[in-house]
């Protein structure tokens, strides 16, 4: 597009924002906490896509290149965490969207926090995070996300 | 309380407090805070005076226990006859499992049987559907066929317990599989007692365990008060449930509201259907939360009674007492637990269930503490039983009816939460009925907008939870949780595929295609689907045959 | 290092599985920088192009996102090969700048259909950015391949029908049941519309509905006549009044009439909205060369300081406007060459991400 340079612009300091999907993979239906933690990252100034509940690992992770988010926030309280999880870890990676923060909740004991962890799982906030730490902590994840990829 | 005259003595001895004592006790001691209000949001006033209550009419408002409008309980000796059934929620894993877990809690004096099944079983998929991956035997029992519903209630003799089943999509189903083990075990199906949930309007709104959309949804619900009336006489055909839409974030008098605008939308879809009141109403059962504001909750189980036996009497015109009486199970608040200091559960629960039998409650169930975390270990699981039992046995609440009655407060706090879960009613009513303002999203986003407010309060800091934004100790966490293993679901996977190569496969298939062909008339699905189980047909198999018909529906708010 | 759109573009023009992700990367940059647009646009003369870009718009509640759920599903089983984009826009809040954009959830079964592609964008609050925003990803929808893209609306404010205008044809949802229907269309939707759809067509009130809004649209027709409105867009001068429609999109009823219009109305006007959009673009590109000359001119004039100084001299007499100006045409010839080199754009660190590491 060499020849069309004359046209672009100095760019303007960008309207960067930052673009999240809460998603509610398997079963279960409650999804007060997904709902609740859409509310305070949208008055954090978060575009926040919401996908509604009994949703694939395949349905969320097609979402989530299209929509080209910055992270991924599961919400599940069924306990199947450990194969929901990890199989939208593994479709992100077949697709080459790692650099998607993946960062989870509910109902999810300590000993599988550590084991989501180490396959990838960025953060997991567990029922009475305050929202100010959820913010705090998904703004440190997607600078650190943007100098790694930088 | 007597005369005008007595009411203006207290005017004027109030006056009198307020402008004399009061006045310089909050000049110098000012209040914690400026507005006092309850979990839900309701304002309280410093002081409730005698002519706020409501003496004036006692006989229209209160009346005696076990009669109209069944303010003050809907049994006259209450628990001075008989305790409420202590009913402990209980399934995981595969039925032997379970059925391990439910031969322990009777052992330990639990009353009741209350089975929780897992995702799929609920939503009907089987075991060894991709859709079920992760979810089986997580969050209950997984019953894909009557195999496992035999192994669920082996050596539990059905004539002797009652059983409460948290199902609604798949109800038909799990109610069949039940009448045909009893059936097994040489029992008749009249002899049996239980409650299903088969609540669907609620999954919509709140829970979302719903398969097909609401018109075929309602016709199945209609299709069971239909046969059980004629033949499982003894059987609460269903809970209507206000605890699952509190658990989403509504209000008490909302949680109150929806639920009876609910059994409104059953009891019309009833009538349509050809029932009369009189004969399905007394069957009705209604399920509600209780959490940890005492008075508040309290004044919302007598609410409820009051309001429903009006509706039940004026609107529809209910005769028998039985059928104007809201007789209500009550689990404790699983959104009060809290995964910070949770021996803390231990009290909050011990308050809900107080909160509950001080409001008459017939059932009740209290949470473990651990169930923040994980699926309660069967310690945890024992010690809220024993809360229970130290409430019934040691606290002397249960020695008198509706002991509450009469608190200035208490009273006035009824008052208006009927007020108000009245005007939701009503509400909901001018939007065209319940599955239409289910439709429009009105009933969620109201629901979302409270749990949105309460949250805000605790961020803000305006309420406390105590361990969570005050009180905060950092100690790491020290207790054994209960996990159902990843590996359960091969070994029902395996079982599934087992029942499915030893059956008699013409038999199946033909029991699934009458109940396609009845499914896509009006008759009456529950003999068909009783066929279709005693075929060894799954909850899959059977939801699919329904649903190619009736369609799935998915989440359009 | 400038993201660059040549790569994405060509990334996308490949095909293949990181197709999806270039294109929804450069969906990103052309939001967050709209003013951008014109490096797509330029050569992109030749690139395939949806045949039909449709604007649905309504009230809140009217049920667009179900409509075109459901259009969706019907166009994908009439043609099994086409693709389709769908661009839903949702207000940001005006507070805090944040969105919850739950379009989605009403299009999930789509999600993992290869050929729809499903966008939700917040409005942002600037009308000119958001119009170029929805412009640029509908190119990208079309090199993309996707045959027809709906963009979704929430008609309730102007910007919102702006958007819509931007579309080839307008379809406008009204739903029973909702006293803000017929004011819309009084608050000016109805001359936006060129096609109307009265939803939940199931309830009673629906066909009431349908009646009052077939008269205010006669007497807004007399009103055509009357006063002229529209006699500067020829696409308003048909004598035609815009169908109306019932259907109840959740339950799929009526949906394929529209369906059918709709690919009427693709054929007969294909050739008048490649005019339309071929203005469009000329329109977005002369708004980007005036802006091109006028940051270059602001460059030569020199910005606070110097830049009074040098307008001083007219104001003082010591140059004329013409000469001063003149001169500028001048000097910004022979210092072109070196503005080019300032025009790069800066990194952020969205435009660092995986795709365009390499």
């Amino acid at each position: 597009m060499g020849d069309n340079k004359p046209l672009q612009r100095t760019a303007v300091k960008t309207s960067q924002k930052h673009r999240i999907l809460i998603a509610k993979p398997g079963l279960d239906g409650h999804d007060r906490g997904a709902k609740y933690v859409a509310h305070i990252l949208r008055d954090a100034g978060f575009e926040v896509i919401y996908t509604g509940i009994r949703r694939t690992p395949e349905q969320i992770v097609d979402a989530a290149i299209q929509e080209d988010v910055q992270g991924i926030g599961l919400s599940l309280l069924s306990g199947a965490h450990n194969v929901l999880f990890q199989r939208v870890l593994e479709l992100l990676r077949d697709q080459q969207a790692e650099d998607i923060v993946v960062f989870g909740g509910g109902t999810i004991p300590p000993s599988d926090i550590a084991k989501l962890k180490e396959i990838g799982v960025a953060e997991i906030f567990t029922p009475g995070t305050p929202a100010r730490e959820i913010v705090e902590t998904l703004h440190t994840l997607l600078d650190e996300r943007a100098a790694v990829f930088a | 309380m007597d005369t005008l005259l007595n009411s203006n003595r207290i005017d004027a001895a109030h006056k009198c407090w307020n402008d004399g004592l009061l006045a310089k006790t909050l000049a110098k001691f000012p209040e914690q805070r400026q507005q006092f209000v309850t979990a839900s949001g309701h304002p309280v006033e410093r002081l409730y005076k005698p002519e706020e209550g409501s003496e004036g009419n006692y006989v229209e408002q209160l009346g005696f226990p076990g009669e109209y409008p069944f303010t003050r309980g809907v049994q006259p000796t209450m628990y001075r006859g008989r305790y409420w059934t202590m009913r402990q929620y209980a399934g995981f894993a595969t039925a032997e499992e379970s059925n391990q877990r439910y031969k322990y809690l009777l052992e330990q004096g639990t009353t009741g049987l209350s089975v929780a099944f897992d995702l799929p079983t609920q939503i009907g998929y089987d075991s060894d559907d991709p859709i079920s991956a992760g979810e089986v035997g997580k969050v209950g029992v997984a019953i894909d066929s009557l195999a496992d519903m035999e192994a669920l209630f082996a050596g539990i003799p059905l004539d002797k317990v009652s059983t409460s089943m948290t199902i609604n999509s798949t109800a038909a189903i799990l109610l069949a599989m039940y009448i045909v083990v009893a059936e097994k075990q040489g029992v008749t199906p009249e002899k049996l007692n239980g409650t299903i949930q088969n609540d669907i309007l609620k999954e919509y709104i709140a829970r979302g365990t719903y398969r097909f959309p609401p018109g075929p949804s309602l016709r199945l619900t209609s299709d069971i008060f239909a046969y059980c009336t004629e033949h499982v006489p003894n059987w609460n055909t269903i809970s209507i449930s206000g605890y699952h839409i509190r658990e989403a974030g509504s209000t008490a008098a909302q949680e109150i509201g929806f639920t009876l605008a609910n059994a409104i939308c059953y009891i019309n879809t009833a009538l349509k259907a050809g029932l009369k009141i009189d004969d399905f109403a007394p069957r009705l059962a209604f399920f509600f939360a209780a959490h940890s504001d005492l008075f508040e909750e309290v004044a919302k189980f007598r609410a409820a009674r009051r309001l429903y036996a009006s509706i039940m009497k004026n609107r529809f015109e209910a005769t028998n007492p039985k059928s104007q009486m809201l007789r209500f199970h009550t689990q404790t608040g699983g959104v009060t637990l809290t995964a910070q200091q949770p021996d803390n559960n231990v009290v909050r629960v011990t308050l809900q269930a107080l909160a509950a039998v001080l409001g008459g409650t017939q059932s009740l169930h209290t949470n473990s503490k651990d169930e923040a975390l994980a699926l309660p270990t069967e310690e945890s699981v024992t010690v809220a039983l024993r809360t229970q039992q130290v409430i019934a046995y040691e606290s002397g609440v249960t020695n008198t009816i509706d002991p509450l009655a009469g608190s200035y407060f208490v009273e006035q706090l009824t008052d208006d939460i009927e007020r108000e879960a009245n005007e939701i009613i009503l509400e909901i009513e001018n939007r065209g009925g319940m599955v239409a303002a289910i439709e429009q999203g009105y009933v969620q986003d109201q629901i979302e907008q409270s749990a949105y407010r309460f949250g805000q309060s605790i961020d803000s800091g305006e309420r406390t939870i105590v361990g969570v934004n005050k009180f905060v100790s950092k100690e790491p966490l020290a207790m054994n949780l209960f996990q159902v293993s990843d590996t359960i679901a091969q070994r029902q996977i395996e079982s599934v595929r087992r029942v499915r190569a030893e059956r008699d496969q013409a038999r199946t298939t033909a029991a699934l295609e009458a109940l396609r062909q009845a499914a896509a008339g009006h008759d009456n699905l529950m003999p068909l689907i009783l066929e279709a189980v005693r075929a060894y047909a799954t909850v899959g198999e059977i939801c699919s045959t329904l649903g190619a018909l009736f369609g799935d529906y998915t989440e359009s708010n | 290092m400038a993201v660059s759109i040549e790569k994405l573009v060509k990334q996308i023009q490949e095909g293949g599985p990181l197709s999806c992700r270039a294109a929804a990367r450069l969906m990103t940059i052309l939001t967050d920088e709209p003013q951008r647009l014109v490096e797509l646009l330029a050569g992109s003369q030749h690139w395939p192009q949806p045949s039909l870009v449709l604007g649905v718009t309504g009230a809140p509640g009217s049920g667009k996102s179900t409509l075109v759920d459901h259009l969706a599903i019907d166009y994908r089983l009439r043609y099994p090969d086409k693709k389709i984009g769908i661009i839903a826009v949702d207000p940001s809040s005006p507070f805090t700048g944040g969105a919850i954009l739950g379009d989605r959830v009403r299009m999930m079964r789509h999600s993992t259909d290869p050929n729809i592609f499903i966008r939700s964008l917040a409005s942002r609050g600037h009308l000119g950015g958001l119009t170029l925003g929805v412009r640029g990803i509908v190119r990208v929808m079309g090199l993309l391949g996707c045959d027809v893209v709906f963009i979704e609306t929430v008609g309730v404010g102007q910007s919102e029908v702006e958007i819509a205008k931007s579309a080839d044809t307008v379809l406008i949802v009204l739903a029973p049941g909702q006293g803000d229907s017929v004011q819309l269309l009084k608050a000016g939707l109805m001359e936006a519309g060129d096609l109307f759809v009265v939803n939940k067509g199931d309830r009673p009130e629906a066909l009431q509905l349908r009646q009052q809004l077939l008269m205010t649209l006669r007497t807004a027709s007399l009103a055509t006549s009357d006063h002229h409105w529209g006699h500067q867009d020829p696409a308003n001068q048909s004598s035609e009044l815009p169908n109306v429609y019932v259907c109840s999109a959740a339950h799929h009823e009526g949906i394929e009439a529209i369906t059918s219009e709709l690919q009427r109305l693709t054929e007969h006007k294909s050739s008048e909205w490649q005019t339309k959009r071929q203005a469009h673009a000329l329109a977005e590109i002369r708004q980007a060369v005036f802006e091109e000359v006028q940051r270059r001119v602001e460059g030569i004039i020199g910005s606070n300081g110097t830049g009074e100084a040098n307008l001083r001299t007219i104001l003082d007499g010591s140059k004329s406007l013409k000469c001063f100006v003149d001169d500028l045409l001048q000097r910004s010839n022979t210092t072109s060459q070196a503005n080019i080199g300032n025009t790069e754009f800066s990194v952020t660190a969205e435009d660092n991400g995986y795709l365009v590491k390499q």
